[in-house]
């Protein structure tokens, strides 16, 4: 889109686009100001036409007022989301991952709580950045957090509904999970940084290990279970609407003594009791 | 005094509700006229903010107050937000639903700041229309808050106080007078906030707002992060005797202390209400 530059008096959509433009604008106030986007729409040494001075303030200072409050809110709202990546990354570098990001992703939501929607797919694709895919996995997992956290609650399959399946019934029944619930694979050990933040200490080195993690909620409070792979496996497949004989069968291949197979019982009730289950189709 | 053209109650003295303060109250049962909630903060969730709201307003009267209608945005009017509003409200039994007399973005994008508008014919017109149209939508009169600003537009060809009072007027929309901004304002546009006050509309006024800030010096922020200061104090006297008394609400949104301070701190504006009422009796 392209509009003559205004020389006084510019209409409102017009001063809206240039005041936008130099409110997200990264750097100084005087670099927002001079920008290209800025310029093509009120050329900056017309500022003093647009603007006015006070007592005690030059235009350009007074925009820098709102210029300087943008970063510092999509940092406080970046930080909300993702507290333990800013724990780790420290002030600095988290400032400039938010300015790099919001630049990129600026919000497009009447709420904050989707600034930070698109993190773990920036960090993904910032392939420079040092550690990128350890805070990809970790931008992941407070991802899965904050959307579990406002997911809509259901009621949680009882034991009672469970008893009720005619035994027939159970090779092709389907778990339905609740909405408040992700399940998570990752190339990084994650937890040990989330662990790290709750308990005030030192963020532990990056680690490489495949982990994977179940987030849900439970009574309104967010919650998490460390799985093994073939918990995950089970997991997931029964999250993602396979019947249940085939799920388990799938799962019993993979466990080689009786021991093991007696472990998909266990798995099965500890899931069904903290309440990843919202229903069973028969 | 005049009582407001809607009949809205004076809810009497209340806080923004605030998830550091949600066991306190819950526990507590605090002696509080009514909470407002930032709207926004509700709309989407279906975890424990809303589960914890739901509970207050079962106790509360409770009122919306939102940041993102961007009343006076060149941007089309985005109905799936006001459709989220109106249910809202409906859920709360939220008595107004307040937004702000500002624009927070355009070409699709959010700041999530309240930008200032130019107090032009042209942006009134704008904004009278917009607001007609969300009321229809909303089947109420939306309530608005003057803003605190901190730049002045050239273009600009009447004071804020002539704007705000015309755009309720023309709009017939109600309005949430902040008394802190209009402060605020003032002292970083260097005109006098009696002269504002005296220009207000009464029977537009539906609600108040009081809040601390924080003086830079060369101007000052409406930060929210404070007591509230003496020389506001002093137009909330002044507010009182014009308009009459109105729900009144504290904000505190950063370093947000224990509950008991916040509750304190509104319970001044109580004795000032009650000092203004006795003056003119």
């Amino acid at each position: 889109m392209s509009h003559e530059p205004q020389t006084v008096s510019p209409n409102l959509d017009r001063l809206q686009r240039w005041m936008q433009e130099v409110v997200v604008h990264p750097g100084t106030v005087e670099e927002a100001i001079a920008s290209p986007g800025a310029e093509q729409e009120i050329p900056s040494e017309n500022l003093g036409d647009v603007v006015l001075p006070s007592d005690s303030m030059t235009p350009t200072e007074r925009v820098g007022v709102y210029h300087g409050m943008y970063l510092m809110r999509m940092e406080e709202a970046l930080e909300t989301d993702y507290p333990v990546l800013r724990y780790r990354l420290g002030h600095e570098a988290f400032v400039g991952l938010v300015e790099d990001y919001v630049q990129r992703f600026p919000s497009r939501a009447y709420t904050l709580n989707r600034l930070g929607d698109h993190l773990p797919q920036f960090l993904a694709e910032e392939e420079d950045r040092p550690d990128a895919e350890f805070l990809h996995d970790l931008a992941r997992l407070e991802l899965a957090m904050t959307q579990v956290f406002d997911e809509q609650e259901a009621p949680v399959l009882g034991a009672e509904e469970l008893e009720a399946v005619p035994p027939e019934a159970w090779e092709t029944a389907v778990l339905r999970p609740i909405p408040a619930f992700r399940l998570l694979a990752f190339k990084h050990a994650v937890v040990p940084d989330l662990v790290a933040f709750h308990e005030d200490r030192p963020s532990p080195r990056p680690r490489r290990r495949a982990t994977w993690v179940a987030i849900y909620r439970r009574d309104y409070s967010v919650l998490r279970l460390e799985l093994s792979r073939a918990e995950h496996d089970l997991l997931k497949a029964l999250a993602g609407g396979t019947p249940l004989g085939e799920a388990l069968a799938a799962a019993a291949l993979k466990q080689q003594s009786a021991r093991q197979r007696a472990h998909i019982f266990k798995w099965f009730r500890t899931w069904v009791a903290e309440g990843l289950f919202t229903g069973i189709d028969t | 005094m005049t009582d407001n053209r809607w009949s809205f109650p004076d809810l009497g003295l209340g806080v923004g509700l605030r998830t550091t303060h949600y066991n306190h109250i819950l526990r507590e049962q605090p002696d509080i006229g009514f909470f407002e909630i930032l709207t926004e903060n509700y709309l989407d969730t279906g975890g424990r903010p809303l589960y914890i709201l739901d509970q207050i307003a079962e106790s509360y009267p409770v009122v919306m107050h939102g940041v993102s209608m961007s009343i006076g945005s060149t941007d089309p009017i985005n109905f799936d937000y006001l459709a989220k509003v109106k249910a809202l409200a409906q859920r709360t039994g939220s008595l107004w639903i307040s937004d702000h007399v500002c624009w927070t973005g355009v070409l699709g994008r959010n700041t999530h700041d309240l930008l200032p508008l130019p107090y032009t014919e042209e942006s009134l017109k704008h904004s009278v229309e917009r607001i007609k149209v969300v009321q229809d939508y909303l089947d109420r009169p939306l309530v608005l808050e003057n803003p605190s600003t901190y730049l002045e537009f050239a273009d600009s060809d009447m004071p804020e106080w002539e704007f705000i009072a015309r755009m309720a007027e023309e709009a017939d929309c109600g309005l949430l007078f902040d008394v802190n901004n209009v402060y605020v304002s003032a002292f970083n546009h260097g005109f006098d906030p009696v002269a504002y006050i005296d220009a207000i509309p009464a029977d537009r006024v539906c609600q108040y707002h009081l809040a601390g800030h924080t003086n830079k010096g060369t101007h000052i922020i409406d930060t929210h992060n404070d007591h509230v200061l003496d020389p506001v104090w002093e137009l909330f006297g002044h507010t009182i005797r014009h308009v009459g008394l109105r729900a009144t609400l504290l904000e505190w949104d950063a370093d947000i202390p224990p509950f008991e301070v916040v509750h304190q701190e509104v319970l001044k504006a109580g004795e000032w209400r009650s000092k203004e009422i006795a003056n003119v009796a």
